[in-house]
């Protein structure tokens, strides 16, 4: 897995942003975006000012020279530079960029976010790029009228929390000499939740051995054998058991529960090995625990999240894995 | 982002480029340099088509230093200008075999069009002007496979639609913009300066400086002719006012002047002349000269040029006639007595003076030369600089000091207004003469200027009034650095003179030389002063603020139209799918034999009650039913063979009624 160093902003990347921050960001700040007279920023790309000098070293070389077909030549380009940006321009308008969501994922792979993109019209490659510290993003050949679901990778993929960084819509249609390009920042969170270390349950699941009878919940299931009952007419005929009615030719029917179906008590502190060690072990009894039905209290140094079972009561509890500092508020 | 889907087809289109390129400097570069680049052409070829990895970059690098110093022995330092380009062209085929990024091959591209422009640099025919546009429109082709997933055809075909469209506003803007001098002298694609320039305006120069830079050297097979020697180079046969300039009727004359020769007289010197090298193309000679060297035109007015402009020394030989006694056509006449300006009155009077003095235009020209040497006429290298529309008049009147420029203006100017056909020629006049090498040595500071006059019965005939006025001071030099006149001289007459006994091969050739001839005259001839009469011309002299007005106003229009074009909604037309066309086909087959089925039933049912209808059509008919339902609801493509087999049933149904 190869590691990303983030890149220290540069001066003038943090320049950009403090710009940003300070002019436009209220135009950018919500969840759906449509490209517009007010919203698009169109400028020449890095390839576009190259052009631009060699148009003009053309132009030079022409006067110079007094050679007509050269300024013809750097003329032409003069007039391409123009036409690429109305039609870059053209290109990006009327496109609408809708933020769909995010999707945790556990580490070390990547959330992502996820994007409606159409179009007014046929709109042609189309940049979505995620500005974090390091950069993601995903290309887009053409964007029609047909809303494109567009799953962005982000560039995360530690344990922790992170606020979404703006994104970039950018087009360099239809030359790569312009950049046509817009913002949209979403005002929300992504986790990336501990990795998953497999533990095994008889060696640190700590269940809730309160020396009551009563603490394990017999529910009628079909890992194990609990007792046999006599036989009901509604009971049908698959769970009889056969071989006492050879023996004693009374019908009786065998019954199973489901022993496991018991609370769980997940600590942090009967967890091995160091801080993120341990999240990720509990992490992954969450997981179990939550696919097996078992409901259970997850216990951390900082809180504690009372009995419960299900996929909410899970992401509760995987959000407070993934923002577990350490710090005992 | 390293790989991206377009790379190789990219990597052809930029070597095919460069091959092209090389194929273009073969007449300027040296063979080895050219095997360089083609070999580097075809290597890059041959790693892409193979699908091999490029060179290491170390392997490449030593390789590129090797050919700069194949390039820096086989070029030499000598023309700058060629070297520039050679290394232009080394380093993006070197930056080529390395490219491995899009952002590589973006910089490749960029640089091909400054490249690709410094061909006109050295050729400007129409010939190289069309295949260095396509490669033009090939190399916006690249930027776009860059940029899209699009093939070379498409990518192509758009680059190609929208220059032509943005072309009409180059032209535009080469049209109207106004042609500014070079910002700085920068070496020619040949170098060197000459001290002769192809407008003679004296009036506003305020001092000459000398050089004793060498012109030519002469060296006479046969005992030097009389002296003086008048080294004529250019002539400048029209008058705009203050300045004599080379009019179109010169400059693009190229006829040549072997069939010309045709009076008996002996010829009256013969020799070798070396020049050194220079960007200019006017060769020397004297009087009337042909010569029969290759590389090397005479043309109608005995004057010398060279064929094509490159920097090595030319010798050449040279056989001199008197100029000649040939009587002046309608046309002619009428070009050498033209005179665009009505100003100069004092001058002018005087010329009435002198008209009325005189019978013959004999009488006139002694007249004139002794009205230079009468009235206290002075020679001096430092004038006083002159403006206004009535120069001459200051010039004879007011001042009277001045270089050999002055002079041949005003006299030429006297000569014109009195009626006679008259002309500035400028060269050099005589040389330093070694008697044991028997070498004439002519340098910067013999540059002089003078006049040929028409007269009646004696042909043309110089009037040198700086003879008369300072005939101590003959080596007068008029250098006048004038940055680089370079005429191109085009060869689109591939060999088709031998031809000319076919009549239709010598009228292709003919038109061949009348569109040359335009070309040269209008594209790239296209200068300063043409600029300035054609705006004079469509705005009027009073209106030419209006230029950059309207030129900006055409820009803004013209991109408001395609903007407003581009951002047009378009309506939706959803097209009907082919074989739905098709069906609709069989529908109106159906009708034009009155079957008009129920437009409620479904296709299969409609075409089923047609066939009950059409017993005849009723097997093409089934057929039909089971192919619409085939592609139309089966989900099957519509193929080629499908739409044949379409069509086919149409027509049986259609010839089975």
């Amino acid at each position: 897995m190869p590691k990303n160093t983030p890149k220290r902003p540069t001066l003038f990347s943090s320049f950009k942003q403090r710009l940003f921050n300070k002019f436009i960001k209220n135009k950018h700040l919500k969840n759906s975006i449509t490209l517009e007279h007010k919203t698009i920023y169109v400028l020449p790309s890095t390839l576009g000012w190259y052009f631009i000098l060699v148009a003009a070293l053309n132009y030079i070389m022409g006067t110079n020279y007094q050679n007509n077909l050269i300024l013809v030549m750097s003329y032409l380009m003069m007039v391409m530079s123009v036409i690429t940006i109305l039609m870059g321009y053209s290109n990006a308008k009327g496109l609408t960029v809708t933020y769909k969501n995010v999707h945790p994922n556990f580490a070390p792979l990547n959330p992502t976010m996820q994007f409606m993109i159409n179009s007014t019209h046929l709109c042609k490659s189309v940049d979505i790029i995620y500005q974090g510290n390091v950069k993601t993003q995903v290309l887009i050949d053409e964007v029609t009228t047909e809303p494109f679901l567009c799953t962005l990778t982000l560039p995360y993929n530690q344990r922790g929390h992170y606020l979404l960084a703006r994104v970039k819509i950018k087009s360099n249609y239809p030359f790569g000499l312009v950049t046509v390009w817009s913002y949209i920042q979403v005002k929300k969170h992504v986790l990336v939740y501990p990795s998953l270390e497999k533990v095994f349950t008889n060696a640190s699941l700590s269940q809730r051995e309160d020396n009551h009878d009563s603490g394990i919940i017999k529910e009628t299931g079909s890992e194990e054998f609990e007792s046999l009952l006599p036989h009901q007419p509604q009971m049908g005929l698959n769970r009889i058991s056969w071989k006492h009615y050879a023996k004693t030719q009374h019908l009786l029917v065998k019954d199973f529960v489901d022993f496991k179906a018991t609370n769980a008590l997940f600590d942090f502190n009967l967890m091995s090995g160091n801080t993120e060690q341990r999240l990720s072990q509990l992490c992954y009894l969450v997981c179990e625990a939550t696919d097996k039905n078992i409901p259970f209290v997850l216990k951390l140094p900082t809180k504690t999240v009372s009995l419960n079972t299900g996929q909410t009561h899970k992401e509760a509890c995987l959000t407070y894995l993934s923002m577990y500092d350490g710090r005992i508020p | 982002m390293s790989k991206f889907k377009n790379e190789n087809a990219v990597n052809y289109v930029l070597c095919f480029i460069y091959g092209c390129l090389t194929l273009f400097f073969i007449p300027h570069l040296p063979i080895l340099f050219l095997t360089v680049l083609a070999t580097l052409c075809f290597w890059n070829t041959r790693v892409i088509f193979a699908n091999k990895n490029k060179p290491a970059a170390n392997v490449a690098n030593i390789l590129a230093g090797c050919s700069l110093g194949l390039m820096f022995y086989s070029i030499g330092m000598s023309d700058t200008v060629l070297l520039f380009v050679a290394m232009l062209l080394l380093a993006s085929l070197f930056k080529l075999l390395q490219a491995k990024t899009k952002k590589h091959y973006q910089v490749i591209t960029t640089l091909t069009f400054f490249s690709l422009s410094s061909v006109y640099l050295f050729n400007q025919d129409i010939l190289i002007t069309l295949a260095v546009s396509s490669l033009f429109i090939l190399n916006f082709a690249v930027l776009g496979l860059l940029e899209s997933t699009q093939s070379l055809n498409v990518t192509f075909k758009k680059s190609g639609k929208l220059l032509l469209m943005a072309l009409p506003l180059a032209v535009l803007l080469l049209l109207f913009l106004p042609k500014i001098p070079a910002f700085w002298q920068l070496p020619g694609p040949q170098l060197a300066k000459t001290g002769l320039s192809e407008d003679i305006d004296p009036f506003n120069i305020a001092k000459l400086a000398n050089s004793d830079e060498l012109v030519f050297r002469a060296t006479f097979t046969e005992p030097l002719p009389n002296s003086p020697y008048y080294w004529r180079a250019i002539i400048h046969d029209e008058f705009d006012g203050n300045a004599w300039l080379t009019s179109d009727y010169i400059k693009y004359n190229k006829k040549g002047s072997s069939d010309l020769v045709t009076d008996n007289s002996a010829p009256i010197a013969s020799y070798s002349v070396i020049v050194e090298p220079s960007s200019q193309k006017w060769l020397y000679g004297l009087a009337y000269s042909t010569s029969n060297t290759h590389n090397v035109n005479s043309n109608y007015q005995g004057l010398l040029n060279k064929e094509n402009l490159n920097a090595k020394s030319i010798q050449y030989s040279v056989t001199s006639f008197s100029l000649k006694n040939l009587p002046l056509t309608l046309f002619q006449k009428k070009h050498y007595t033209q005179l665009k300006t009505t100003e100069n009155s004092k001058t002018n009077n005087l010329v009435k003076q002198l008209k009325s003095k005189t019978k013959t235009d004999r009488e006139l020209y002694k007249l004139l030369l002794n009205y230079f040497s009468n009235q206290s006429f002075t020679y001096t290298l430092t004038p006083t600089p002159m403006s206004g529309e009535d120069t001459i008049d200051q010039f004879m009147f007011e001042n009277k000091r001045g270089f050999c420029g002055h002079y041949a203006s005003a006299a030429a100017y006297i000569f014109r207004r009195a009626g006679l056909a008259a002309r500035v020629v400028s060269g050099y006049l005589g040389g330093e003469y070694n008697k044991n090498t028997g070498v004439l040595t002519i340098r910067q500071y013999d540059a002089h200027a003078w006049v040929e006059v028409f007269i009646e019965n004696k042909g043309w005939t110089i009037f040198d009034a700086t003879a008369v006025v300072a005939p101590e001071r003959l080596t007068g030099s008029l250098s006048q650095n004038q940055p680089l006149n370079t005429e191109f001289k085009s060869n689109l007459n591939f060999g088709l003179v031998s031809l000319s006994q076919y009549q239709a091969i010598n009228w292709l050739r003919l038109e061949l030389e009348a569109l040359d001839y335009k070309w040269s005259s209008w594209v790239v001839g296209f200068d300063e002063q043409k600029q300035n009469t054609f705006l004079k011309s469509l705005f009027g002299k009073k209106y030419i603020w209006l230029v950059p007005l309207s030129l900006l106003l055409i820009c803004v229009i013209s991109f408001t139209a395609y903007f407003i074009y581009l951002n047009w909604p378009v309506k939706k037309v959803k097209d009907t799918p082919p074989i739905v066309k098709a069906y609709n086909d069989v529908l109106k087959i159906a009708k034009s034999q009155k079957i008009n089925p129920d437009p409620t039933l479904t296709p299969t049912q409609t075409l089923d009650y047609i066939a009950l209808k059409l017993p005849k059509a009723s097997k093409p008919l089934y057929q039909f039913k089971h192919l619409f339902n085939q592609v139309r609801y089966g989900h099957k493509p519509f193929t080629k063979e499908r739409k044949t087999q379409a069509k086919d049933l149409i027509k049986l149904i259609k010839s089975s009624k």
